[in-house]
């Protein structure tokens, strides 16, 4: 019979709304995906252990590295963000020239001042790469992200099936459109990492907040160009739309894209041991 | 210490119970571990590729084809990310021709959750809402503009190409949806009728009865199961002659009163 190594350790304790804290997510192996689930079939894999960010990247630490190496942003070059007003049709987002992580929802929506706290967002994979080589880290992959967002669950929540628990763990709309404000859980977007309950391994908003970039393919994936994946669900993601703050779901999108409620976390770099 | 190892008859009983208790949890487990991954039938997989696909308008077509592949590439590594025409060039085109561009070119991002994940029995359900078109892009304001502004040409340019292929793709479910083009309901369900197997066409009817708030419909259990308080994005009816049979006479009879 397979033991499963269910339990995350603190390798360093995370503090509430702040980026700094690491899990570490132990050496075994896990079940992953559905048995329905087309694009995340149900299989075994064997993991030698990382550590993971417990919290989503903030705007304070993106800053650091924007300071650092004077880094201008997709959205900044592009001018190709993609950003969400309440009132929109649901899947319908706007393109705004302004938006960038210092705008995420473009200029005339206001900055992020007040919320060096909160994840990063209007960053594309290809800015969240360039973090992550600065900073000496790495995306999760696709597999990674989901055996820490598991904790040793094989449902499809960390808690089991229903639903109905997602608000005490996540930030997402709870509205049953886009065409109104939505402040059920107090943030109408992003909120500060960690504000919500986290899962059995100690990482913070693995659903809901922010979609985290990860690295990785899916069969469905184009050969001609390439696309990149999120997954956890966002602040924007609700019942009726979307549905992807689970440990299921995959999306995709453009490398080059930027979206208010894409951001990322990070794993750190194993060095080999002798 | 041998002592202490020997079981009394009379505890036997238990033992053999906690025995079965063990074996039987340790099956249970098993089980679990080996459940399955159900893969969706050729079936279900053929109609998900189905459901995709688009109608290309013939319009113009080398020379939209041929501007879409002239847009400069902005993405900074060689591969073409934000597909937008030139004013210039966008402004060259005729009407027909620029229905042949937003029909087959998209010009912004899509979210990461929108993306059409293909499920069991895909071929033996009506869903709520149709999928994206264009993979991880979308149209953008300006087409979707471009849609509504020119709603009586664009229904017309749709029909003419519908009545030569008979087939709606994708694109044209979308936008026949997007500008309320209630009008193509017969031609929608003469299509559906030569083979009754795109049952996104049926979606296309359910969205018209919504969009116009059609009261038979909207209190409807049909209404409720796909979009009342306990549907997701992805419910869905199962297809079967009664629904299909209701959904098209709800529908003709929102047609009939809606143009009187």
């Amino acid at each position: 019979m397979l033991l499963l190594c269910t339990t995350g350790v603190f390798s360093q304790q995370a503090t509430a709304q702040s980026d700094t804290g690491f899990v570490h997510i132990p050496k075994g192996e896990y079940w992953l995906g559905g048995r329905e689930h087309q694009l995340n079939r149900l299989r075994k894999v064997s993991t030698p252990g990382f550590d993971m960010a417990a919290t989503e990247l903030t705007n304070r630490s993106f800053e650091k590295f924007v300071l650092a190496t004077n880094y201008r942003t997709d959205a900044e070059r592009l001018k190709n963000a993609m950003v969400f007003e309440p009132g929109l049709a649901e899947f319908r987002w706007l393109n705004d020239s302004t938006a960038f992580w210092r705008f995420p929802n473009g200029t005339g929506r206001g900055g992020i001042e007040d919320k060096m706290n909160h994840p990063v967002t209007s960053i594309s994979y290809a800015d969240a790469e360039a973090y992550c080589k600065w900073a000496k880290v790495r995306l999760p992959s696709l597999d990674e992200w989901e055996i820490a967002s598991r904790s040793g669950a094989k449902t499809t929540y960390f808690w089991g099936e229903d639903v109905k628990e997602i608000g005490q763990y996540a930030n997402i709309w709870h509205g049953r459109d886009h065409l109104s404000p939505d402040l059920t859980d107090g943030y109408d977007y992003t909120a500060p990492v960690a504000s919500f309950k986290p899962n059995g391994s100690g990482l913070y908003d693995m659903y809901g907040n922010v979609f985290e970039f990860c690295e990785g393919t899916l069969i469905t994936d184009q050969k001609n160009r390439k696309v990149v994946h999120a997954r956890g669900g966002s602040w924007w993601c609700s019942n009726y739309a979307c549905v992807f703050f689970n440990s299921l779901d995959i999306g995709r999108v453009n490398p080059h894209a930027s979206f208010s409620n894409q951001g990322f976390r990070v794993l750190k770099i194993q060095t080999p041991q002798h | 210490m041998f002592n202490a190892m020997i079981i009394p008859l009379k505890y036997y009983p238990r033992f053999v119970f906690l025995a079965v208790a063990m074996l039987s949890s340790t099956l249970v487990f098993a089980q679990e571990d080996n459940q399955e991954f159900k893969e969706a039938s050729p079936a279900s997989q053929a109609y998900h590729t189905n459901r995709l696909k688009i109608t290309v308008p013939p319009y113009g077509l080398v020379k939209v084809k041929a501007l879409i592949a002239g847009i400069k590439a902005t993405g900074g590594d060689g591969d073409v990310y934000f597909n937008v025409l030139s004013p210039k060039n966008y402004q060259s085109l005729s009407l027909p021709e620029k229905f042949t561009y937003h029909m087959i070119h998209a010009e912004v991002s899509s979210q990461n959750c929108d993306i059409p994940t293909p499920i069991l029995e895909e071929e033996l359900k009506i869903f709520g809402n149709l999928p994206d078109a264009f993979d991880e892009e979308s149209w953008s304001e300006r087409q979707l503009n471009f849609l509504v502004s020119n709603r009586d040409s664009v229904l017309s340019l749709i029909s003419e190409s519908i009545n030569r292929s008979k087939k709606v793709g994708l694109n044209y479910k979308i936008t026949i949806e997007y500008v309320n083009g209630w009008e193509m309901i017969p031609l929608l369900i003469k299509t559906y009728n030569i083979d009754h197997k795109d049952h996104d066409i049926l979606t296309v009817l359910i969205q018209l009865m919504k969009k116009n708030d059609y009261q038979p419909f909207m209190t409807s259990a049909t209404y409720l199961k796909l979009y009342g308080n306990n549907s997701t994005y992805r419910s869905f009816l199962n297809f079967n002659k009664a629904n299909e049979d209701l959904i098209i006479s709800r529908a003709e009879n929102f047609y009939n009163g809606r143009k009187k």
